[in-house]
């Protein structure tokens, strides 16, 4: 049962982080891809700025890692 | 690294004017510069004389353009010694060129044009009359009678009493409208009226808006079968014409297009001569031009406007305060192996000159963090091939290459990797005996030490940023940002004593000195961001320790991509089926290695660009564009 709880918690905290992630890109890259349309020289900056909400979904990694790893005895 | 710039100004009488414009395009190794800013006293040149050339040769070069967008180039194009346009006279012996030559092409393709309108109207004209034919049997005499053919859609049939009603108000019993359906939505109708009525009918058809079929001039008032059966003559003899016409075109275009490219040639570079003039200086009898120039590229225009001009215009180096230095353009060389990142940095934006070109720390990094988010023998051993392929078949240039050219170093990373991992297409290199060097990625005992392994990467990496931020930052003298950049550095060290200690990797007696160092760093950190920095120091901090957990990603991405691979491997050792079993593995290893090559691409881009460069990369560098180069 417990196992069984933490995969849930460790299963929550990369789902939801990447949902959020999912929707701040989803917002990101359209406005992103706009922009490239008017003007290509902003490619790179737009890769960045898409990129940049990923942080909340890798620390969602890091969070479940930590749940299976320090609480689960892996 | 950036190239070392010198500026310089180039004085001389005006009636050398022109000569020095040529020999400087010729050698194109000077960014013009505005030499009013230069020399703040100085007055503007302005081109008035030049405006008319300018004028005319912009305009003959959309001519130009045109004609030769007429035909398709053959390839490969013949091109003419471009010396034949070398005139003082060229926009009047191009023009009388085009007005030579031009107007046949012209007619050729309105004649193109127009019959493909026709190949694209008559179709509909025909299908339409074909269904109104039904109609005509009851019209006998339409000499003194006009004929009008609407298309109604069935929405609308209502339309069809009112006309019918207004039309008898307007000629009496002298009109008639018939009316059928044609197809399934539209229903055709003919309208029959004294030609003396004309004006009033179409005013009330031009009142209940419905669609006339107004056939081409040259059908008017020709009877519908008649009509039709032209129609389809012309529909077939179309293509015949068109292809004819085209030879006709592609035969003249290639007779005159090596010459009239040359002259494209030369009119550019006349145009970019006038152009240059906006950016010069000027007194009563001379001109001055400032430039920016690679140093290693002084001696040799000094030399060739010596050799040119030996009484002529004189060359100076301006002394130039850093301040100013800031604002040189930006020219990047790198050595061979990292050219290709150079296509990936300016894609973010080029440094400021002075400061750093982190080209070849990207060529170091950027594979090896690819390689080790892909880390297998056999993707890695697939991309290779596929980059080296596609780079000597598809003649790949520009940023294309570069991208083909990463892919191949991160290929060959890829496979160290793959060693270290012990992975090939997932768990198959165990049949084949392969062992990891290491640890192997798939099994749960190699998560924490793979996670530990990438934050220390991480740590590392940005740790090297930083360490560049404050080393550039005492260079320029920018004492807030260096103690900022420093306070960051101290402090992520003692951030990792303390978790070091937490997590019972280091002795608890290491708390006090990390402790110790943390407060270190975060005091540099408010030192450097004034008082704003006692809300904004433990953020910052908090946000550089969040960078180095985003190399987690570095094991997340391979975890990813090895259990995509073990899972197509199991599903297909469980398929009771070898020629099954391949296929599906097949399926599986090609969707792992499609987003094997792209999704590693992307991470490890970002974590150049976001975690890397925020600590020391300053962008916004003008790129370094030689006059004479286009």
């Amino acid at each position: 049962m417990e196992i069984g709880l933490l995969a849930i918690g460790a299963g929550l905290a990369v789902g939801l982080t990447a949902l959020g992630t999912g929707m701040a890109q989803s917002r990101i890259g359209a406005a992103g891809v706009g922009a490239m349309a008017e003007m290509p020289e902003l490619t790179g900056r737009v890769i960045l700025l898409v990129a940049i909400p990923e942080t909340m979904v890798i620390l969602g990694f890091a969070v479940a890692a930590m749940i299976l790893l320090l609480l689960g005895g892996g | 690294m950036i190239i070392p710039m010198a500026r310089v100004v180039i004085v001389g009488h005006k009636r050398h004017l022109d000569a020095t414009l040529q020999l400087v395009q010729r050698l194109a190794c000077v960014h013009l510069a505005n030499a009013t800013e230069a020399f703040p006293g100085l007055a503007a040149y302005i081109p008035t004389a030049e405006q008319a050339e300018t004028e005319e040769l912009a305009y003959l070069l959309a001519r130009l353009d045109a004609l030769l967008a007429l035909a398709p180039a053959p390839s490969p194009t013949p091109t003419e010694r471009t010396a034949v346009w070398e005139t003082e006279h060229l926009a009047q012996e191009l023009r009388r060129d085009l007005e030579r030559h031009a107007p046949i092409l012209e007619a050729l393709a309105q004649r193109r044009q127009a019959l493909r309108n026709e190949a694209e109207v008559l179709p509909g004209y025909a299908a339409t009359l074909t269904k109104l034919m039904r109609l005509t049997p009851i019209l006998t005499d339409l000499t003194r009678y006009e004929t009008v053919a609407l298309l109604i859609h069935r929405r609308y049939r209502d339309v069809i009493p009112h006309l019918a009603e207004e039309m008898r108000r307007i000629a009496g019993e002298r009109c008639e409208l018939v009316a059928d359906e044609v197809d399934a939505d539209h229903i055709g109708a003919l309208l029959v009226f004294p030609r003396e009525a004309s004006g009033p009918v179409q005013a009330l058809l031009g009142r209940s808006q419905v669609s006339q079929i107004t056939l081409p001039e040259t059908l008017r008032g020709v009877p519908f079968p008649e009509a039709v059966a032209h129609i389809r003559e012309q529909l077939r003899r179309i293509p015949e014409e068109l292809k004819a016409i085209e030879a006709e075109l592609a035969r003249q275009t290639a007779r005159h297009r090596p010459r009239w490219l040359a002259a494209r040639a030369a009119v550019l570079r006349r145009l970019e001569q006038l152009r240059a003039r906006s950016q010069l200086g000027e007194t009563e009898h001379t001109f001055v031009l400032v430039g920016w120039i690679p140093r290693r590229d002084l001696p040799r225009l000094r030399a060739a406007l010596e050799a040119e001009f030996p009484h002529g215009p004189a060359i100076e180096e301006i002394p130039t305060d850093p301040a100013t230095m800031l604002k040189a353009p930006v020219l990047l060389e790198n050595p061979r192996p990292a050219q290709p990142f150079q296509f990936l940095v300016q894609l973010l934006a080029l440094p400021v000159y002075g400061t750093l070109d982190p080209t070849a720390l990207m060529a170091l990094f950027m594979p090896l963090f690819f390689g080790l988010m892909l880390g297998d023998v056999g993707y890695g051993l697939l991309i290779l091939l596929i980059a080296l392929v596609a780079r000597t078949r598809m003649r790949a240039s520009g940023g294309l290459r570069s991208l083909l050219d990463f892919l191949a170093m991160g290929g060959a990373w890829s496979i160290l990797w793959g060693f270290v991992f012990g992975e090939f297409f997932g768990n198959l290199g165990h049949a084949l005996g392969l062992h990891p060097l290491w640890r192997e990625r798939a099994d749960p005992e190699a998560l924490a030490p793979l996670l530990l392994f990438t934050i220390g990467l991480g740590a590392a990496h940005v740790g090297l940023g930083l360490v560049l931020g404050v080393w550039q930052a005492w260079r320029g003298r920018h004492l807030g940002e260096f103690y900022e950049r420093a306070g960051m550095l101290v402090g992520l060290c003692g951030l990792f004593l303390l978790i070091g200690v937490i997590a019972r990797r280091l002795p608890a007696g290491w708390i006090t000195p990390g402790l110790a160092v943390l407060l270190i760093g975060l005091a540099l950190l408010i030192r450097g961001m004034g008082r704003l920095g006692l809300i904004m120091a433990p953020i910052e901090l908090l946000s550089a320790f969040g960078n180095v957990l985003s190399y987690l990603r570095l094991a997340a991405i391979g975890l990813a991509s090895v259990y995509l691979a073990l899972v197509g491997n199991t599903l297909a050792g469980r398929l009771g089926s070898v020629g099954l079993g391949v296929l599906v593995a097949a399926l599986f290893h090609s969707l792992n290695l499609a987003m094997g090559a792209f999704s590693p691409t992307i991470h490890a881009l970002r974590l150049h660009y976001v975690e890397f460069f925020s600590k020391f990369y300053e962008q916004g560098g003008e790129p370094f564009r030689p006059y004479g180069a286009a």
